[in-house]
């Protein structure tokens, strides 16, 4: 360690940088509450304020944002001094932390509801659970709420209490949920939809959740024929420009369309607990629109950590990670 | 102006990727900021958001992206693309447990000894290898690694060396089970629905027909057949690899020598070679096999590819320890045993009858879970041992996430291709081309080939494929397959990534070579194999058969082969039969004079008709035969002044149909105008322009010769009378069976028919007391019984009869007289069928025998083998249509 990595004084442009990534992270959280209010509570939305509909609900919602905006702004004036990589752990911390709770949500929920729907299948649930409510379990709107979301919340504290990424594991699952097909499907012909479901619920959810890992790991891949000439500063740069023009707008153009209305594609499927139509498949494919919500915030706030990266690394802060992967690719 | 943001879009998207940033963002980034763009100087210049796409809104474009989007893990049709994380899983396990390692080193020390050896074996374990780490290069960096000291060391000379890695390193593009081959395959089945709507409208636009006939429909794909497509083509190409290593051995020894061996062969290095050898060649053609063999789909075979190889690390992680092999023995131990009791036993778990079965299933429970045993302890090895499992975890979600996010991230870049018109705009370009479908396609590889400069495979697949694909599948006149069109395109930017200076093989290779080679000796190295690549690439495209072959013959031999009724197959099914009349016609004509000499005297009048007019239309096939051979001469005769002709006045009608559009389009223009802004200086514009097509137009239609129309439709009828002779030789060759067959069955029937008698006496005793309502009861269910066993209608007749009266007001004597008739109908039946039985269906039946595999083929639920091959490797070729069109 040299000199050099001591780290550059904050200046003016790296506090805009912090309080750009954080207002945009605020407002996201907003937006995903405000549309939760919206289409779930039934609350009035922002919008209706401005065409006169003056209620007490919509300015909760509109101080929703206010607040989480704020928010992004006192937490840089708090600290103005905070290193630029200091606050990349941070959003690092925060995107790992909604991959890691999605996580066990999918995991948690993949194996129950594919339980269960074996039991329907053999009509075995009425043994376990009783008659009747096996018979409103044959309705998501009874089996969601009653099944899903207590393992949606006990997969949010697990992951409060875990550390490490979790989604890798889905890699495994994946596997392990399709060899059991090939087993029962060769050995002992049998095969049932909620089988297939499970793999695709799992899988879909792999890539997705994987996104923001692999984004910080600088997985994704580059075309490098200039790229790799490039100076430290110039990656830097390239990746703090691109993270807002191209990541964030991306992000935003997901949410926006899959959110904004009641019919939106994530919105609809969620708010009408779809499910796959093949007769006795799992009960989880509104969860996997939901996916998608979760892939743009945790890239969203992926997105931002790569800002917080990329403009230390146009700085020249020390504590670069461009090089940490030059060893593992010689090392293949 | 759509045209301008298209080029905006071209623009900020190559400056995008230039940049560096990653393409899984750049791709929908630039493809959301132009969308947004247009929308934004829409709304400024145009007071309308939409005014600058070609049609549609920026709002539903960019929804339309995201169900894209969201269609990848969302539809069910997709789930091929679940193969690629089994397959990646599969890979990098067998790459970091170093069982990869192993088979190179092991090789190359076995085949050392042979000219060029060394050089052969890294040619044969990389096209092993990269089957399933084929993305991204890891295979040419592993392989740069571990066999390019090894054959430096051996004195090769570096250009072979390297290019020789090089371009083992990108056979995995190609070598199924790829991961590009699926994804090519999941991007070509959505072109081929496509390609199949814009024939059908062609076919509708120059026939009037409106749906078009399913065997001139496009030929679909599945990651399946891709597989079996891309195995010849990529064997060729090994083997001309290897060819090429083994010509230099022979004639410059002294750029390859060979290497002598090191060791004394004993039984223990004899023991290690087959153990290192064995495993993974068994597992990589038991995944292919299953494949292969229609067992399992190919995600099934992605699964057991994981757990083969998890398995396999299990062994190779303890490598010298005591009990390394025990959870990899009791995984073969527990395999056999299922393997043996699933042969004794049906173990369908669902139908559970006997106590055997019972047994069976216990016995094939305990194996199961055998196996699951070994699996988990083989898992929890590889967990325990150098953290073997999480790398291997984490590597597999990063790279299917890479992959995905791009096919994600195309999906809205082709959103937005498609907004702004891109794709007409491809489309007009490569339609208006001279000379067809040839200088179409060879365009589009090119263009793909120096994409494949730039972009990686994945890139190229999901951003290219969906533009062009469909508009080269859907011409009739070169009527390809998709499983041809997909390898044609994976063995071009194979060659594009071996090609220098920017080939992406050659930045891998350079990156792990040692300094003192030299980059000029890596770009000569590649280029005999560039050249190689070419000419497999010629080879390839001259014979589809080594593509489409396989594939098709795996399909109609497969027990889910299309019925030889099956539309598509008639064309080939009739150039079958026309060669086996050729040779069999007096062997035929024999069995069909035979049974003319039947004593059809003996059966019922109307039966006896059905056959004589049965036989007379297979005597009639041989002419009918003759003239379908005819027809088609004719159609080809004609053909010959009428091809070119056809070809230039279809273009000619293509630019028509267009400039058509065109003033459609601006008369709804000018037509709203008028209402809302009558004094819009656009309406007397709009009109000028009108005008001004309309001249155009006008100089194009007079450029159609004026006999167009009747040659067009006196070549319509010819081949109308083709059409013609082909269904009136079906119906003949159905009709010389239908007949036969019914009678076959009817005799069958016979003594079940004639176990129904005492039921029927006993009725008849108890009418008169009975209680009419039992009776009811009674005859019906014998009446359904005559019906299953072909009773003759008289008998039926009766017992309807019967039952008629005795239902509303019971009137026993007239039921009984009904019985009565029935009786005496039955016994009727019996007698004709008894004798029939033995004089007549002993001709019938060899005249079944004689004929079934020619005439009676279409009868048939499943082609017999020898049609079937012949069918496959008739299809495989591509056969031109566009006279039908």
């Amino acid at each position: 360690m040299s000199t050099a990595d001591v780290a550059l004084p904050a200046t003016s442009r790296t506090r805009s940088a912090r309080m750009f990534a954080w207002i945009v992270i605020g407002a996201t959280f907003a937006y995903v509450i405000e549309n939760y209010l919206a289409f779930w509570q039934g609350w009035p939305g922002v919008t209706t304020l401005f065409s006169g509909d003056f209620s007490v609900l919509a300015l909760v919602q509109v101080l929703i944002y206010a607040v989480l905006i704020a928010g992004g702004v006192l937490l840089v004036q708090r600290a103005p001094d905070r290193g630029l990589r200091d606050e990349a752990e941070t959003m690092k911390w925060i995107a790992n932390f909604i991959v890691r709770a999605a996580f066990w949500m999918v995991m948690l929920i993949g194996i129950a509801d594919a339980v269960v729907s074996f039991l329907r299948v053999e009509e075995m649930l009425g043994d376990y659970i009783g008659a009747e409510m096996a018979g409103t379990w044959n309705f998501n709107s009874n089996r969601a709420p009653a099944l899903h979301l207590p393992l949606a919340g006990l997969a949010v504290v697990i992951a409060a209490f875990t550390r490490g990424i979790g989604f890798h594991w889905l890699a495994l699952l994946v596997v392990l949920a399709e060899l059991a097909i090939v087993l029962t499907r060769f050995i002992f012909s049998y095969e049932q939809a909620f089988m297939g479901d499970l793999v695709r619920f799992w899988y879909g959810a792999l890539f997705l959740f994987a996104s923001a890992y692999t984004l910080f790991e600088d997985g994704h891949v580059r075309v490098d024929v200039l790229y790799s000439g490039f100076r430290d500063k110039a990656k830097g740069r390239v990746n703090a420009l691109g993270a807002i023009i191209l990541g964030i707008v991306f992000c935003w153009v997901v949410l926006i369309m899959g959110m904004s209305t009641k019919s939106s594609l994530i919105n609809a499927p969620l708010l009408s607990l779809e499910v796959t139509q093949t007769g006795f498949g799992m009960f989880v494919k509104y969860l996997m629109a939901g996916f998608l919500g979760i892939f743009a915030v945790s890239m969203m706030v992926a997105f931002c950590a790569q800002l917080m990266d990329g403009v230390a690394d146009w700085r020249g802060d020390p504590g670069s990670h461009l090089h940490d992967h030059d060893d593992e690719l010689a090392g293949h | 102006m759509e045209i301008l943001f298209l080029v905006v879009l071209l623009v900020i998207m190559a400056g995008a990727l230039a940049s560096g940033y990653p393409v899984a963002f750049a791709l929908p980034g630039s493809a959301i900021l132009t969308i947004l763009l247009a929308a934004a100087t829409g709304y400024l210049f145009a007071g309308d958001d939409a005014a600058y796409f070609a049609h549609g809104s920026a709002r539903e474009w960019l929804s339309a992206g995201v169900i894209n989007f969201r269609g990848v893990y969302w539809e069910v049709e997709r789930d091929t693309l679940i193969a690629i994380p089994l397959f990646v899983f599969m890979g990098i396990m067998l790459q970091r447990s170093k069982i990869a390692e192993d088979l190179l080193l092991t090789m190359a020390q076995l085949f050392g000894p042979i000219p060029g050896g060394l050089g052969i074996s890294v040619v044969f374990v990389g096209a092993l290898l990269a089957a399933t780490t084929g993305i991204l290069g890891a295979t040419v960096v592993a392989m740069g690694l571990i066999s390019l000291p090894a054959m430096l060391r051996n004195k090769y000379s570096s250009p072979l060396a390297t290019g020789t890695i090089a371009a083992s390193g990108t056979l995995g593009q190609i070598i199924p089970p790829s991961i590009v081959l699926i994804i090519l395959a999941d991007q070509l089945s959505s072109a081929v629905d496509q390609a199949q709507t814009q024939r059908t409208n062609l076919y509708k636009d120059t026939t009037g027909e409106l749906s078009l006939p399913s065997e001139f429909a496009v030929s679909s794909t599945s990651a399946g057949d891709m597989f079996m497509g891309a195995m010849v083509p990529g064997l060729v190409l090994v083997g001309l690899y290897m060819l090429y290593i083994l010509v230099i051995g022979l004639i410059r020894p002294k750029m390859a020598p060979s290497v002598p061996f090191e060791q004394k062969m004993d039984m223990r290095l004899l023991g290690r070679v087959l153990l290192i050898l064995i495993p993974p060649l068994t597992l990589i053609f038991a995944v292919l096999g299953s494949i292969i063999a229609g067992i399992a789909t190919v995600n099934q075979a992605g699964a057991i590819g994981a757990i083969g190889a998890t398995i396999m690390a299990g062994y190779r992680l303890r490598e010298g320890q005591s009990r390394a092999f025990w959870p990899a023995a009791l995984a073969i131990v527990s395999l056999i045993a299922i393997f043996i009791i699933t042969s004794l036993y049906d173990l369908n778990i669902r139908n559970i009858q006997t106590d055997a079965q019972r047994f069976g299933i216990t016995v094939a429970t305990i194996a199961v879970a055998g196996f699951v045993a070994s699996v988990v302890w083989s898992l929890w090895r590889t967990f325990r041992t150098d953290d073997t499992l999480n790398g291997v975890m984490i590597d597999t979600a990063k790279t299917t996430s890479l992959v995905f996010i791009i096919l994600l991230g195309a999906a809205m870049l082709t959103s937005a291709f498609r907004a702004f018109g891109g794709e007409e705009l491809v489309k007009d370009f490569l339609t208006s081309l001279p000379g067809g479908f040839w200088t179409q396609f060879i365009i589009v590889m090119a263009v793909i080939f120096v994409l494949g400069f730039f972009l990686d495979f994945i890139e190229i697949a999901v951003v290219v494929v969906p533009i062009v694909a469909p508009i080269l599948l859907m011409d009739p006149g070169a009527n390809i397959t998709a499983v041809w069109l997909g390898v044609m395109i994976g063995l071009n930017i194979q060659t594009s990534f071996l090609t220098p200076p920017f080939g992406f093989a050659l930045f891998y290779l350079r990156g792990v070579a040692p300094r003192d080679v030299r980059t000029i000796d890596i770009y000569k190295g590649v280029v005999p194999f560039i050249a190689l690549q070419l000419l497999a690439l010629v080879i390839v495209g001259n014979v589809p058969s080594l593509v489409n072959y396989l594939p098709e013959r795996l399909r109609m031999v497969s027990d889910s082969a299309p019925p030889p009724a099956n539309p598509r197959l008639q064309y080939c099914l009739q150039q079958y039969l026309s060669e086996a009349f050729d040779e069999r016609e007096d062997e035929l004509r024999g069995a069909i004079d035979q049974a003319r000499g039947l004593p059809l005297n003996l059966l019922p009048e109307d039966v006896a008709d059905d056959l004589a007019e049965a036989f007379d239309n297979a005597e009639a096939s041989f002419a009918n035969m003759t003239a379908i051979t005819d027809a088609g001469t004719a159609v080809d005769e004609a053909a010959v002044a009428y091809r070119p002709l056809q070809r230039a006045v279809r273009a000619l009608q293509r630019v028509i149909g267009k400039i058509d559009d065109r003033v459609a389009e601006l008369t709804t223009l000018t037509n709203r105008l008028r209402s809302t802004a009558p004094d819009s200086p656009v309406i007397a514009s709009n009109e000028a322009r009108i005008v001004d097509l309309e001249a155009e137009k006008a100089v194009l239609v007079a450029q159609i010769p004026e006999d167009w129309d009747p040659v067009h439709d006196s070549f319509a009828e010819l081949t109308k009378a083709d059409i013609q002779a082909r269904r009136t030789f079906q119906r003949s060759a159905d009709d010389a069976f239908e007949p036969v067959n019914d009678l076959r069955t009817v005799l069958a029937a016979t003594e079940t028919l004639a176990a129904l008698e005492p039921e029927l006496t006993a009725i008849r005793a108890d009418v008169a007391s009975g209680d009419p309502a039992a009776l009811v009861e009674r005859i019906e269910a014998l009446r359904s019984a005559m019906r299953e066993a072909e009773a003759g209608k008289p008998t039926v007749k009766g017992l309807s009869d019967a039952r008629k009266a005795l239902r509303k007001d019971p009137d026993p004597e007239k039921a009984a007289e009904d019985l009565d008739a029935s009786i005496a109908a039955l016994a009727e039946d019996l007698a004709w069928r008894r004798t029939a039985a033995t004089e007549v269906l002993p001709g019938l039946e060899s005249y079944s025998a004689a004929l079934g595999d020619t005439i009676g083929l279409r009868q048939l639920d499943q082609l017999p083998r020898d049609p079937a091959l012949y069918v496959a490797a008739c299809n495989s070729e591509h056969r031109d249509i566009s006279l039908n069109f």
